[in-house]
């Protein structure tokens, strides 16, 4: 697949050690534009639009931030909204965003059994960017992968 | 000699001669011999051999500064004053930087290198920094998700402020290919020199709170630097409004015990206001409450947001903001005057901010931990 | 083989104006287009592609006549050539990190990409080919990186005006119109050509 010089680059950055030391590709081995090609794919089956999805994890933010850092109740999911110091520049480079992390889980499921990425939804405000703009939601076994069946289940009915 | 051998052997030859003069050149141009750093207008002066980023230099002479990307550029955490033209600020420099920033020379340690003599400025409290080698000698969970990490100190001993923190250096773990470091409050009593006690919350995606949570194990190793941070008692009667949730107790854990233990501060009285979600998220209550018993200045006011019917809990509910609100306004004697001390997250230290502010601190009295 | 029988001045001015190795001979343009962006970098980039041709010149026409040609290795001459100007840039690498950090930091990966500039391997072979001696050689070699480094300042003044220019279409921005310049300007140094020849 022909990648142009701008994503060459960007894809060069999400590895571990360039922006973030665990970088944006998990243990995925799959190549970026094939995980983002695949998403696409998966977002478009499950009837999924970016940037509803995003807009819904930005509400989850807010609705976070009023637990002043501890976790609050939001319907059937415990939102946990932390804060850490400094900023993330977008491995495409068209902006730095404030470093944060934001916890999704399912009220009923014990903290200790949940996986990041996989039953627990994690995400900062590069990822919200990462998706609305690129369609990029990481790859597998990154703790801040957006699994489209998860965002489904969390991102959505708020 | 064999024809076939000439030509292997002659181009083994150049390429040898060539290596040799590039490892000879090598040699003589990054050897910048002795410099001199001068820090402070002279106060302390190094003599350290030239070619490295500066913050290794420092560090290699016991001087520490903070970084929490261990010099990779990445944090920007490592900010001085360079006096002497260094030439202008590099491209890696730059996002860190603010115009005043670059008005006022401040450039990142880690990406300056040592070539000539060097005048920089650094903040006083760094000269008092080490680096110390621990030992895990216990780990206890509080809740599902904060550790208790006791570290005893080889061969040296801390002295701290209750209050500080230290950057706790992880190495490369698991598919981390790096070391980072990371700051965590002492909950450590400062009567105690020879421990480091910290309280550690896992958060998701954390490469240091993972690591603690499911690598680290009693009796390993662990580099820490510090002490670090300016937060602190402060030396007045006016009394103490403490307020904190997980793991932002561990700076109130030190004062409390450290002004129980000595007696300090005696005219200070203490309201420690502690805001979590159910009992599970609870911690300490027990320890809390013997002491807020046995000591007549100091009130303990846990709150819950959240609290099922079934955990039958006594105390306030509400958030923490609430609650402090209505003892800011009702129970809290206001006689000797107010003051604020806050650790938490950026989001819950403006909202307390903003209470304490409703209800008559002022802004230069509401002390708070900025790292969380 | 003797050779040839051209004067030192006109050789000169030959390689920098009519056998400009890369406006006549198209050789040395990936840097070229990426760093006449900006002239500073374009100023210090010529001066380190003079400095590695006009060595590598003089080097390898030694090892030429006093390693390769005495030992009957020519087949291997393409392989030796390259470790000498690989070496030549490694060295060329070091003294600017030492004393123009800033140069370094401004050139970035093509500094060490002018191993792999076929300017500097061109010079050479045409040195080789045309049996040129050491005087030469040097004069070649040092007049081909000058009239390589001509023609990045000339480049660089033209897209300062360039690439402020808002009537260029947006498809030919950058790269586009950069390569349509360069053939102009090849173009434009083709009425040098009644000069000297040399090739």
């Amino acid at each position: 697949m022909k990648l142009r010089p701008a994503e060459i680059k960007a894809f060069e950055r999400m590895r571990p050690g360039v922006i973030t030391i665990q970088g944006f590709l998990g243990n995925d081995i799959r190549p970026p534009e094939e995980i983002i090609a695949e998403d696409e794919a998966e977002f478009a089956r499950l009837g999924l639009d970016f940037e509803t999805i995003a807009s819904g994890l930005e509400k989850l933010r807010a609705a976070g931030e009023r637990g002043l850092g501890e976790p609050i109740s939001l319907g059937k999911f415990l939102v946990q909204t932390g804060d850490a110091r400094g900023m993330l520049p977008c491995p495409y480079n068209d902006g730095l965003y404030h470093k944060n992390a934001v916890s999704v889980r399912a009220a009923d499921q014990p903290f200790e059994s949940c996986v990041e990425g996989e039953d627990m939804l994690v995400f900062s405000d590069l990822s919200i960017h990462l998706l609305r703009v690129h369609h990029f939601c990481q790859g597998r076994g990154s703790p801040f992968r957006l699994e489209p069946e998860l965002l489904k289940k969390m991102a959505v009915s708020e | 000699m064999s024809p076939i051998l000439v030509g292997p052997l002659t181009v083994a030859g150049i390429s040898t001669f060539l290596a040799l003069v590039i490892a000879i050149l090598d040699k003589f141009l990054n050897n910048y011999g002795q410099l001199k750093i001068s820090i402070n207008g002279g106060k302390k002066e190094l003599t350290v051999k030239g070619g490295s980023a500066l913050l290794g230099t420092l560090g290699a002479e016991g001087i520490f500064v903070p970084s929490a990307c261990g010099g990779r550029g990445s944090c920007g955490a490592c900010k001085c004053k360079v006096i002497t033209d260094v030439g202008p600020h590099l491209p890696t420099e730059m996002p860190y930087m603010s115009p005043r920033d670059i008005e006022d020379n401040i450039r990142l340690a880690c990406q300056i290198k040592v070539r000539k003599d060097l005048a920089i400025e650094l903040p006083e409290e760094l000269f008092s920094i080490k680096k110390f080698q621990t030992r895990v000698e216990s780990i206890k969970d509080l809740t599902y998700d904060i550790k208790e990490i006791l570290l005893s100190i080889d061969g040296q001993t801390i002295e701290f402020q209750a209050g500080q923190y230290v950057q706790l250096v992880v190495p490369p773990y698991g598919e981390m290919p790096e070391s980072v470091q990371r700051a965590y409050s002492m909950s450590s009593r400062p009567g105690d020199a020879k421990h480091v006690e910290l309280l550690i919350r896992l958060v998701p995606g954390g490469i240091a709170t993972t690591w603690v949570h499911k690598f680290l194990k009693e009796g390993d190793t662990v580099e820490v630097v510090g002490p670090f941070g300016e937060f602190r008692i402060h030396d007045t009667p006016a009394s103490m409004i403490c307020v904190a949730g997980g793991s932002g107790m561990a700076p109130f854990k030190s004062m409390l015990n450290h002004m129980h233990e000595t007696g300090a501060f005696p005219e200070k009285e203490i309201w420690y206001f502690f805001g979590a979600r159910t009992t599970k998220d609870m911690f300490y209550l027990d320890e809390m409450a013997a002491l807020s018993a046995s000591w007549p200045r100091f009130h303990f006011v846990p709150a819950l947001s959240e609290p099922k019917p079934e955990e039958n809990w006594k105390g306030e509910v509400g958030l923490i903001t609430d609650v402090l609100d209505r003892y800011l306004q009702g129970n809290v004697d206001r006689a000797k005057g107010l003051e604020g001390y806050l650790c938490g997250s950026p989001g819950m230290i403006n909202a307390c901010i903003n209470v304490m502010k409703r209800n008559g601190l002022t802004e230069d009295k509401i002390y708070f931990d900025k790292f969380a | 083989m003797n050779a040839p029988n051209v004067g030192i001045l006109p050789l000169f001015l030959a390689s920098i104006l009519t056998s400009n190795i890369l406006l006549a001979n198209f050789l040395g343009t990936c840097s070229f287009i990426s760093i006449s962006k900006d002239f500073k970098s374009s100023m210090g980039l010529g001066i380190a592609v003079t400095m590695v041709i006009g060595l590598c010149s003089a080097i390898c026409w030694a090892v030429l006549y006093f390693v390769i040609k005495p030992l009957g290795i020519e087949y291997l001459s393409f392989i030796i050539f390259i470790i000498v100007i690989a070496g030549v840039v490694q060295m060329l690498e070091m003294i600017i990190d030492r004393f123009s950090p800033s140069l370094y930091m401004a050139l970035g990966i093509f500094l060490p990409l002018i191993t792999v500039n076929c300017a500097v391997l061109g010079v050479i072979l045409f040195m080789q080919i045309r049996n040129y001696n050491f005087v030469q050689a040097v004069v070649f070699g040092f007049g081909s990186g000058a009239g390589w480094w001509l023609s990045i300042m000339l480049l660089a003044s033209i897209r300062t005006k360039l690439d402020k220019n808002n009537a260029i279409p947006a498809g030919l921005k950058g790269t586009g119109i950069t390569l349509i310049t360069i053939g102009f300007m090849a173009m434009a140094f083709i009425g040098f050509s009644g000069m000297i020849a040399v090739q």
